[in-house]
């Protein structure tokens, strides 16, 4: 019999490799392929402006982060309060050098994915270390040890003068092939080499999820008793997972230093631990296509919401105060709104939808 | 074949003695079963060996390995595998990925070959995926291979439960329970699933159970306990006429 590879229909597997394939048919495949090119090469199409690429570099910044906090608090179900300090710790370790060496030393302008590499490891150093106290603790006791190292991030930072006291601490432009970034091409130079990272780490922690190395994270989420006796250690599996939601924290934090030039306390405050949460759970906790969509779907309402408020603010100046107030109510509506109708987050959608179109014109 | 022996294990949680002085000594390829009144400590028994609890006193043999001190990850390595009384299965896993994740120790590729997804990995992959399905045939659970667990019954569960013990590969299976709540189609079932893991594989199979028919017609050899005690130990032709047996399921005269 012959098989199909391009639609569902007659597709079948012959053998157990067949099956682990990420896109079951090729025209999946394609539409994906196809997505990615359009991904880079539309900005060489359409002229856009530095500040709408400043926001895709953002939103995909953090997806980068929301990657690293969906496999820990999605994946291993240990819920993540300091998540905006793991990535500071990767921002901070860029300025770490500078402060050493001098902002306009070749590790930091021309060894830049180095210092990427180097700060996802700091982050992942820190993640194992905080996540110690997961080989004892549990749920919200363990919540509580991840805020405390939130609140001891922000002290330190903020009382130590070799980071400027919190301060924003310069890191220089990088230099690539075709020399020095310039100012014109920064925004654009980083839209290319975040998208890049991205891209990488989608598929890395797609085929770890796929491998031990990743369903022994949903293990101990569901049941670390049964996941003991399944031959693995919990407490050490928690650890692990901590270390790799740092490593791509880390990662996040060192390209969010260099996209603005610097890195100071304000990017990395609890706030921001409190919305990288929000994003994971509209996203969708424990579902990879979630990371993508979270932060997405988070940004796209601050943005509305911020013109709204300044339309409102032109039209009516009475407004004006509740104008300004706006934004943390729309954001603060947009999470209980999806916790108490949709806990499973946009990837839920998205998955409707998929199973929607796979079986038009049917219902079912 | 490894031996299991228990000598003279006692287990107490402060002042209350779970376990006083049991010894058992079950030889490989029979199914011994344990019963008792509720609260004998028949299921401290099971988390004693599977490394859940230590006793204080005494010590288990598996073979010639130790397993007083170890814990539940190195028992599981050891060969004894284990079913939960209280289902304990990944819930919000596939019926295919409980299973796999029986398969831990044995996808041995490292953290690079599994981010890649090449070579190594991807074979054992696929390699132990086919292990899986063979549980899965020998457990007749090819319906729900790609089903939520916490999406089926009860007793599917129960037969995913002992499935996924059996994936570990042991040489010491050890059942809590597994028939409990279940009709007596169920009972039937899961009863020709504990002769085949016998026959078939020559898997020791220790059994706690409370359904005393079935205990009597499978077992090879039965252990008695009461109130942390082993009252009674030896074949289920003899214990019917035990009279300390007797006293504590039926009471004194």
């Amino acid at each position: 019999m012959s098989v199909n590879r391009w639609l569902a229909t007659g597709n079948f597997y012959e053998s157990y490799k067949q099956e682990q394939r990420i896109f079951s048919t090729h025209c999946e495949r394609a539409v994906f392929i196809v997505f990615i090119v359009a991904l880079f090469l539309w900005p060489l199409l359409i002229k856009t402006s530095n500040t709408a690429l400043l926001v895709l570099d953002e939103i995909m910044i953090a997806i980068i982060a929301i990657i690293g906090l969906n496999l820990v608090t999605g994946f291993a179900g240990l819920i993540s309060i300091g998540h905006a300090a793991f990535v500071g710790i990767g921002a901070y370790t860029l300025a770490a050098t500078s402060r050493v060496l001098g902002d306009q030393h070749v590790l930091l302008t021309h060894a830049w994915p180095l210092m990427i590499f180097l700060s996802g490891t700091a982050g992942a150093v820190f993640g194992a270390f905080v996540g110690l106290p997961a080989i004892r603790l549990k749920h919200l006791y363990l919540a509580i040890a991840t805020l405390s190292f939130q609140m001891i991030f922000q002290w330190t930072i903020n009382f130590m003068s070799f980071f400027n006291q919190g301060q924003t601490i310069p890191i220089a432009r990088v230099y690539c092939f075709t020399g020095m970034v310039s100012r014109k091409d920064h925004y654009l130079f980083w839209y290319y080499t975040i998208l890049i990272i991205v891209v990488v780490c989608g598929f890395c922690v797609r085929n770890l999820l796929r491998t031990r190395y990743g369903r022994c994270l949903v293990a101990v989420r569901d049941n670390d008793r049964a996941a003991d006796a399944m031959g693995m250690h919990p407490g050490l599996t928690k650890v692990y997972a901590f270390s790799l939601s740092g490593f791509f924290a880390g990662i996040a934090g060192a390209l969010h230093a260099y996209l603005y030039r610097g890195a100071g306390l304000d990017s990395f405050t609890l706030h921001h631990s409190i919305t990288y949460l929000a994003m994971a759970i509209v996203g969708g906790l424990g579902t990879l296509a979630g990371s993508f969509f979270g932060p997405t779907a988070i940004k796209a309402l601050d943005l509305q919401v911020e013109q709204l408020s300044e339309w409102t603010s032109v039209f009516l100046p009475a407004a004006m105060n509740l104008a300004t107030a706006l934004k943390p109510l729309a954001f603060g509506l947009v999470i209980v709104l999806f916790l108490i109708f949709e806990p499973r987050g946009i990837a839920n959608w998205w998955r409707i939808i998929k199973s929607y179109i796979k079986l038009w014109p049917f219902k079912y | 074949m490894k031996r299991l022996q228990l000598s003279a294990i006692t287990l107490s949680f402060g002042g209350l003695d779970v376990l006083t002085d049991v010894s058992m000594t079950i030889e490989p390829g029979i199914i011994a079963s344990i019963i008792g009144p509720n609260g004998a400590g028949k299921t401290s028994i099971l988390n004693c060996i599977s490394g859940f609890y230590h006793p204080q006193k005494g010590d288990i043999y598996f073979g010639k390995q130790k397993l007083t001190k170890a814990s539940p990850h190195q028992v599981s390595t050891l060969g004894i595998a284990r079913a939960f009384q209280n289902i304990e299965l990944f819930s919000g896993m596939t019926v295919l990925d409980n299973l796999l994740l029986a398969r831990h120790q044995n996808l041995n590729y490292n953290f690079f070959q599994a981010v890649a997804f090449w070579g190594k990995a991807s074979r054992q992959e696929a390699l132990n995926r086919a292990y899986v399905e063979y549980i899965i045939d020998f457990m007749e659970l090819e319906p729900y291979r790609k089903q939520t667990v916490a999406s089926l019954s009860y007793g599917i569960q129960k037969r995913i439960e002992m499935a996924r013990a059996l994936t570990l590969g042991p040489d010491l299976l050890l059942l809590d329970e597994p028939m409990a709540g279940m009709n007596i189609q169920e009972k039937e079932d899961i009863v020709r699933f504990i002769i085949d893991i016998q026959h078939e594989r020559q898997i020791t199979v220790v059994l706690v159970e409370h359904d005393l028919g079935v205990v009597m017609d499978i077992s090879d050899q039965i252990f008695v306990l009461d109130f942390g005690e082993l009252i009674f130990s030896g074949k289920p032709e003899q214990i019917a006429n035990n009279p300390k047996v007797l006293e504590a399921y039926i009471g004194q005269e």
